[in-house]
């Protein structure tokens, strides 16, 4: 099996594919890509299996050597990609040569690249899934000096399609995000449902994989109640009146009021967000 | 009593079966009823379904399924399913070392630490699900004079192993992790191994006794898995 090898990174890189179903009944949480969107995307254009997995990076500073010929493509967040210090206009889709070196630099606009890689990177699978989550797979993060296994091809360019797709982000840069009423919505007030569905609100500094917590207060007047499931996208009313949205790591039960769920695309748009950027809710029936 | 749920759509996707009683055995007992016939009626049309004490909430594979599910519950003729039989002892060694609020939760509620641990420990506890971190189960029936209130502030890494008391509820940090709950004790057993399947040794609806180790049988426990009996 061919090697990459992590130079250098910053925190905050792993290996994610679409997660784990089967844990849920033991409490282990789905994990999986934050930004499923993108993550389809890159395995789309390397014609890859729809679960293969890619490499999540939300910090510049990573350096990648790779050890025989790839393809590569990239999406998310908008970042300086170079390969061997060249600069890559187009990150869409690479062909790799070994003892290439491939850089992601400064990241521009969003917050989470996905690397993706010819067939995925092949690491070890544990109940079901690659996704990095230290209680499952010992480790929450790729290290330096760590190897990725992917499968090597004979050739990289031959393998190159003729017409370079282009990634946009337009999508994960408007404020509204897609939300249903949650099973406890009917419990708050109305200036409080009001205030939600009105309001602008700001991603705060404490946000990870597990959830993202946004910084405006609303008056929580609700009982304690019963911990019950929880989903990525679920979002709690916290005793401190914040608004806390669940993201891939969560755990898979909570005690806390589940106001609001987002729907699937909104988590993709609401990852790639970050910390003081705006966003409204807009309620969806159906 | 009859308690059948009622189902709520939340997401076209996504629903759950609604309880509004406080958690009890016999309530557990309906939805093990209902996620065995989720398991064995629905489990094609079905991408994950979990429990939590009043819910059972289903993600669907189309949107379709959920409301062939939804309109065809009120004509479904379910039973609780009886509870297992499975009691698990836990050796729990409730020394200072281990128990950091013991203590000062003791003098609280005007308890001598001995007859603290004796409530923690006479009584038999049931396993409503699995939730919070992975292994971490849910448990119900901690005696009305040993809950307390959160701390307020949570405290950024409770040792793995860790029993501890959180509002109603008692529990097992299965690994390190930040926490708000009183800490108490400490079981030298494990509750989680990723490798094993499955990766716990309980069930739903199981339940677990806490025994009271001292500090020299705890360095020295020979076993990572708790005793089962039956009751």
């Amino acid at each position: 099996m061919a090697t990459a090898r992590i130079l250098q990174t910053g925190p905050g890189t792993s290996i994610q594919d679409l997660g784990r179903m089967v844990g849920s009944k033991y409490g282990i949480p789905t994990s999986g890509v934050m930004d499923p969107k993108s993550y389809h995307w890159v395995n789309h254009v390397l014609q890859n299996d729809p679960n293969d997995a890619v490499l999540e990076v939300s910090q510049p500073g990573l350096k990648i050597h790779f050890d025989a010929p790839t393809l590569l493509s990239l999406a998310g967040a908008k970042a300086k990609v170079m390969v061997n210090q060249r600069e890559i206009s187009n990150p869409s889709m690479i062909a790799i040569q070994p003892g290439d070196i491939l850089e992601i630099g400064q990241i521009f606009i969003g917050r989470y690249v996905y690397l993706g890689i010819k067939s995925g990177f092949q690491t070890k699978i544990t109940l079901g899934s690659r996704s990095y989550f230290s209680p499952v797979t010992g480790e929450s993060m790729v290290k330096k000096h760590e190897d990725l296994p992917f499968q090597s091809l004979r050739s990289s360019s031959s393998s190159l399609s003729r017409s370079k797709p282009k990634w946009k982000t337009e999508w994960f840069e408007k404020q509204e995000l897609e939300a249903y009423p949650g099973p406890d919505w009917n419990l708050l007030d109305r200036n409080t449902q009001f205030r939600i569905t009105n309001g602008i609100f700001h991603l705060s500094k404490l946000s990870n994989r597990m959830g993202i917590q946004l910084e405006e207060l609303i008056d929580n007047r609700l009982p304690e109640l019963p911990t019950n499931p929880v989903f990525p996208g679920t979002v709690q009313l916290t005793p401190g009146g914040k608004l806390l949205i669940l993201m891939r790591d969560a755990g898979v039960t909570g005690g806390y009021p589940r106001i609001l769920q987002l729907d699937e695309d909104s988590i993709s748009h609401l990852a790639q967000k970050n910390c003081g950027e705006p966003i409204r809710f807009r309620m969806k029936d159906f | 009593m009859d308690l059948r749920p009622h189902y709520m759509e939340i997401t076209p996707l996504m629903g759950e079966l609604v309880w509004n009683e406080a958690p009890n055995d016999e309530l557990l007992s309906w939805q093990i009823g209902y996620m065995d016939f989720l398991k064995k009626n629905w489990s094609e049309k079905i991408k994950e379904f979990r429990q939590g004490f009043t819910r059972i909430s289903v993600v669907w594979k189309k949107e379709l399924f959920q409301i062939e599910f939804k309109n065809s519950l009120s004509e479904t003729q379910l039973k609780p399913l009886p509870l297992p039989e499975d009691v698990w002892e836990i050796p729990v060694c409730y020394h200072e070392e281990f128990a950091p609020d013991l203590i000062l939760l003791a003098e609280q509620k005007k308890l001598t630490p001995s007859q603290f641990i004796e409530l923690h420990s006479c009584v038999l506890y049931r396993i409503h699900f699995f939730g919070f971190l992975p292994g971490f189960f849910y448990l119900n029936g901690l005696p009305e004079i040993l809950h307390t209130p959160r701390k307020s502030v949570p405290i950024l890494s409770v040792p793995r192993g860790s029993v501890a008391i959180g509002g109603g509820q008692t529990g097992i940090y299965p690994g390190e992790s930040p926490g708000g709950w009183h800490i108490i004790g400490r079981t030298p057993i494990s509750l989680f191994d990723p490798v094993t399947d499955p990766p716990v040794w309980a069930q739903p609806g199981d339940r677990i006794k806490f025994r009271a180790i001292r500090l020299e049988e705890f360095k020295n426990w020979p076993d990572i898995k708790p005793i089962s009996s039956r009751k």
